[in-house]
């Protein structure tokens, strides 16, 4: 490769890592905001001058997880997350497992129906299921969300883990057969510790929509089973608003998030996507 | 017959069906009146009411100019990365953010940083001389607003979709076309968009369905106003159902909803399960 050819692609290099750089940075810049906010005093936040530097204090997020408010809504949000993700992945497991191995009349018609859940908005199975949960006296209690968490995340964790089940290799499967083991020892003894990256993945997937969803948890919890998504929304009041606070507990909210994130990484787009972009 | 089907079928075919009948009945909860039977009286005032064709409006432009935005700027953004340069994983990660917060707290976020006086925004725009604007509160800004707030949050998802699926083609292909002495732009019309078509279909279908829904963020930032401005579906029907309690018209509402969002996917979703 001659020199000027390989100036010309090191400058073309230099050149799409300073827009990426540039782009990202428009990206994370209200995220790194609202960080650094979470991190001022009022004074700081308000002087009507961007303040770059600052001496960062901790009494926002002292204030904000001292109070009972937040800190119930984060054990309520917990309970939710982690129980609606591990029903999810069972219940999906028993459709997908089937539906990644065996031949079966209507297979893809049932794998059809299951992705088209995901299309009803959520508002539109709001009005029915709050009608029942009503009915049936589960208004306001946190397995009432649970259930419905469970329900919006099924069609997304059938699709994923179905993908993931079929990667596993079938003569695992048949020499296990072999061995004398039965359809369910076959499962839980050579598919789910074979397939346990995809499955814990779409576990945490399932964890981060729970955690981040908004509207069924509103219109079916009370004061006793706010999530913390409810939760932030009655930081926000007519008389005044402390902003560095609300940051402080926004920061709170998406940090497990994140961190969930960055343990599925390797999976997430598949995740995403259904699965459709390996 | 797996508990998984039992539980789906039970709790998406009962509620779906009993919607139905109270979308025909005349219902308010706050009236303390019984249920009883109105025949079409929701739907027809539904297409009589302004309020509703408002809605319908609101949530086509949203949809389509956030769908579309995200689109081209994420393509233009996966082209930048998918050849990749020193540091480029890191970026991705950190492009990541967005997407992950909750919408509510994105929601938090838009009005803390379009607040007038102490928002970053109106503070940026008054250093080069701009003057302080009530972008949340503004008949005509509102809904360009929030548009731009899902593009950012949004664009991120598309990115991960396209570039991933940008790094999955053979690099034969590029190479090739680079002995023709093709030129970039060609290279990127006639090889990589019919090879990126299904990935791309299904990027932009999860994006419908997922705009269409669009509802935490307004009820966090704009509640559907100024006057109507912002109101989507997703919101009017929260308002007419839990706030007006006229739950049998909000059920009749989220009917059209749920007919508007099947029609405008429903080629999509047809094409993405002939190809799984």
């Amino acid at each position: 490769m001659s020199v000027a050819k390989r100036r010309n692609i090191n400058w073309n290099v230099g050149v799409r890592a300073s827009v990426a750089v540039i782009s990202t940075f428009l990206f994370i810049a209200p995220v790194l905001w609202m960080v650094t906010t979470a991190f001022k005093t009022g004074n700081q936040a308000f002087s009507g001058e961007i303040q770059w530097f600052f001496t960062p204090t901790l009494e926002n997020f002292a204030e904000v997880l001292g109070g009972t408010r937040l800190t119930y809504a984060l054990i309520n949000s917990l309970q939710v997350s982690v129980i609606s993700s591990i029903v999810a992945i069972l219940l999906a497991s028993g459709i997908a497992y089937p539906l990644a191995r065996y031949e079966f009349r209507g297979r893809d018609q049932i794998a059809g129906t299951i992705l088209s859940l995901r299309i009803v908005p959520p508002i539109v199975t709001i009005i029915p299921l709050f009608l029942v949960m009503r009915t049936i006296g589960l208004n306001g209690s946190l397995l009432s969300i649970i259930i419905l968490h469970v329900f919006m995340n099924l069609p997304l964790a059938v699709w994923l883990l179905r993908g993931f089940y079929e990667d596993v290799p079938k003569e695992i499967e048949e020499a296990g057969a072999i061995d004398g083991l039965g359809n369910i020892g076959i499962f839980f003894r050579m598919v789910l510790p074979l397939a346990m990256p995809g499955v814990a993945s779409t576990a945490l997937l399932c964890f981060v929509f729970s955690w981040n969803e908004f509207l069924f948890a509103s219109v079916l919890s009370n004061a006793g089973s706010q999530t913390v998504t409810v939760a932030l929304t009655q930081y926000v009041t007519p008389v005044g608003t402390e902003w560095t606070l609300i940051m402080a507990a926004g920061t709170v909210v998406a940090v497990p998030v994140w961190l969930a994130a960055l343990a599925a990484q390797k999976y997430l787009v598949r995740g995403l996507s259904l699965g459709a972009v390996k | 017959m797996s508990p998984g089907l039992l539980f789906l079928a039970a709790i998406s075919l009962y509620p779906t069906l009993y919607s139905l009948v109270v979308s025909f009945m005349r219902w308010n909860l706050s009236s303390g009146e019984a249920a009883r039977f109105a025949g079409l009286d929701n739907f027809v005032g539904l297409l009589t009411d302004g309020l509703f064709w408002n809605s319908v409006r609101v949530t086509l432009v949203f949809v389509f100019f956030s769908v579309l935005i995200e689109l081209v700027l994420t393509f233009g953004l996966a082209l930048l990365f998918f050849r990749g340069f020193p540091g480029d994983k890191l970026l991705r990660a950190l492009i990541m953010m967005p997407m992950l917060c909750a919408p509510v707290v994105v929601g938090l976020l838009a009005r803390f940083s379009l607040e007038p006086t102490y928002g970053i925004v109106n503070q940026l725009m008054r250093s080069i001389g701009l003057p302080t604007t009530e972008f949340l509160g503004n008949v005509d800004l509102a809904l360009p607003t929030l548009i731009a707030i899902d593009v950012w949050q949004w664009s991120p998802f598309l990115f991960l979709i396209l570039l991933a699926a940008m790094q999955g083609l053979p690099e034969e292909v590029i190479e090739a076309s680079k002995i023709d002495g093709a030129s970039w732009p060609r290279i990127i019309w006639h090889q990589f968009l019919p090879l990126l078509r299904y990935p791309i279909l299904v990027g932009v279908l999860l994006r419908l369905i997922d705009s269409f829904r669009v509802y935490d963020i307004v009820y966090m930032t704009t509640r559907g106003g100024p006057v109507d401005a912002t109101s989507t579906m997703s919101w009017q029907i929260y308002d007419v159902g839990f706030r007006a309690f006229n739950i049998s018209y909000a059920a009749a509402f989220s009917w059209l909803l749920l007919l508007l969002v099947l029609l405008a996917v429903n080629s999509l979703i047809r094409r993405m399960v002939a190809r799984s």
